[in-house]
């Protein structure tokens, strides 16, 4: 079976898990009332939220917009701060984030093309965007710790996401996996551009026990929740994502 | 063959719980029933390169290598600049815990661990009148730089080429998966201290990278470390490269310099050729 027929179109389905949560309820309730010998009245409707996307679907389709919306989101930090550099920048900084940018963007159109092979159904609504309000990117100290957060997390979740994949073609997953040491590599330049030497620091290298000298790791859903407040008002559910193992 | 993890076992256990417990998997792979005495009685097939043991003893070799080479330039007195001694010694202290790791999963496993080689980092083999492959790595900054740069990066393709390798335990890959960005974060480091010092390199290989020179013997370092990172033929599909034009350049804000292609995929390596980089050192 392909990865690459369960297009969800995300503005289509009104189904969203909090509503289906809501109309099971109603359902159990009506259900209830026959099993008691009653009549039953029409439900109201359900006042469906416009804001809450579908769930992101199960299995490696899930993941691979999970890994979507990430690249959206460091993407559009390189992109901004490629765009409007900090006045403080250095030459090296705008070189870095250029190709930062470029890398992150050919992840993301790389991914949205797993998701969708011919490029035509729009997987997010058109407003659907991660918000730079709440980042500081026209001071370099603000661009390289936004920057250096985010790739942080991507840096920490490709090692939880990769052995999720169930697939029996192993070629996306290759690729997710050349993409995951890059985010390392993005990650460890940030950290050293900011604070020279923090590369593979402690704060994201296990220091102790059997797994020391190993990468701290995130969860999607971790990461999912940081994400959240930059993709408001939407609302993105994950649970159908394949569990951590 | 089924594997019992190691460290599914330690898993189980509280996560304060930081010994490693031992025996607790009966084999790894066909090559650990091929380390036995009974060994060469075995048919030739028996020992491929592509089962979980031969994936991590060359991986532990590996490490072994990093280790030495830091613990020996960290001993050297002036070799590696005061700003740069807290640097290296993180990467010393993460090969060391790495090669604790792998050999903690080996011997868990019920497998040989290799012995350890006695390095050589000069390219002679410890042959006296060999040829030297690798000229001051242990006494001149800049060549002790351009050495920990292949090795690292090297390690970062290693840890991919063996990353699913290890199918039947989980844990274990997921170890592999969480150890490959810790050499990539090395790698990226010590290509950023390069740069520092005027060499023009990126944080990952990049066709702009400035070539190491090396004899050609010592050639096939090069080939391990970054060969075929030019590529840009990725497949989501066997026999059918993506075809990244199509999507790219013909949407805003993805007019991407056509260098960053293959920067944005960082490659595995064939394992024989890693084998033979590897040789070199000892």
């Amino acid at each position: 079976m392909s990865d690459h027929n369960l297009l969800p179109a995300w503005r289509e389905q009104s189904l969203g898990r909090r509503v289906f949560l809501r109309v099971s309820a109603a359902s159990a309730a009506t259900v209830a009332l026959v099993a008691a010998g009653c009549t039953t009245t029409t439900p109201e409707p359900v006042k469906v939220d416009p804001y809450l996307l579908s769930p992101l679907p199960a299995g490696d389709v899930g993941l691979f917009y999970f890994a979507y919306l990430l690249a959206i989101a460091k993407a559009t930090i390189f992109q901004k701060v490629a765009d409007a550099p900090p006045t403080d920048f250095t030459a090296t900084d705008r070189a870095v984030f250029t190709d930062l940018r470029d890398h992150e963007v050919i992840h993301r159109e790389l991914l949205r093309r797993f998701l969708d092979p011919k490029g035509e159904v729009a997987l997010l609504p058109a407003d659907f965007a991660f918000s730079l309000t709440s980042l500081s990117l026209t001071t370099r100290a603000g661009a390289l710790a936004a920057a250096q957060q985010f790739a942080d997390l991507a840096a920490a979740v490709y090692p939880t996401v990769l052995p999720l994949f169930s697939s029996a073609n192993l070629l996306p997953r290759t690729l997710l996996l050349k993409m995951s040491s890059v985010h390392a590599r993005h990650a460890a330049t940030l950290r050293n551009l900011r604070t020279p030497g923090t590369f593979a620091a402690d704060d994201v290298v296990l220091t102790t026990g059997v797994l020391a000298g190993q990468l701290r790791t995130k969860t999607p859903l971790e990461v999912l929740a940081v994400l959240a407040p930059f993709f408001a008002p939407y609302v993105i559910s994950a649970g159908n994502l394949p569990l951590p193992i | 063959m089924k594997l019992i993890s190691l460290l599914d076992q330690l898993a189980a256990a509280p996560a304060t719980t930081a010994t490693p417990r031992r025996a607790l998997l009966q084999h790894l792979g066909r090559a650990a029933v091929a380390a036995l005495p009974l060994a060469a009685a075995l048919p030739a097939a028996a020992s491929t390169n592509d089962t979980a043991y031969d994936a991590l003893t060359q991986l532990l070799l590996l490490e072994r290598l990093q280790l030495a080479f830091y613990t020996r330039a960290l001993a050297v007195p002036g070799l590696i600049p005061t700003a740069q001694t807290a640097d290296f010694q993180r990467l010393r202290t993460h090969q060391e815990q790495h090669v604790t790791f792998l050999t903690q999963a080996l011997q868990g496993a019920g497998s040989l661990v290799p012995a350890l080689p006695a390095f050589d980092f000069s390219g002679r083999r410890r042959v006296a009148s060999n040829p030297e492959l690798f000229p001051n790595v242990l006494s001149d900054y800049d060549a002790f730089l351009a050495l920990a740069q292949q090795l690292e990066d090297l390690g970062v393709r290693l840890y991919k080429t063996h990353a699913f390798a290890v199918v039947n335990d989980l844990q274990l890959t997921l170890a592999v998966l969480r150890l490959h960005p810790v050499e990539a974060q090395h790698s990226a480091h010590v290509r950023g201290l390069r740069r520092g010092r005027g060499v023009v390199v990126e944080n990952w290989p990049s066709d702009s990278d400035a070539a190491i020179t090396r004899p050609a013997a010592a050639q096939i370092l090069t080939t391990a470390a970054t060969g075929g990172e030019e590529n840009i033929l990725q497949y989501q599909t066997p026999g059918k490269p993506i075809v990244f034009s199509d999507f790219l350049l013909i949407r805003d804000n993805t007019a991407i310099h056509d260098s960053a292609l293959p920067e944005a995929f960082d490659e595995p390596v064939n394992s024989a050729i890693a084998q033979a980089a590897l040789n070199l050192f000892f």
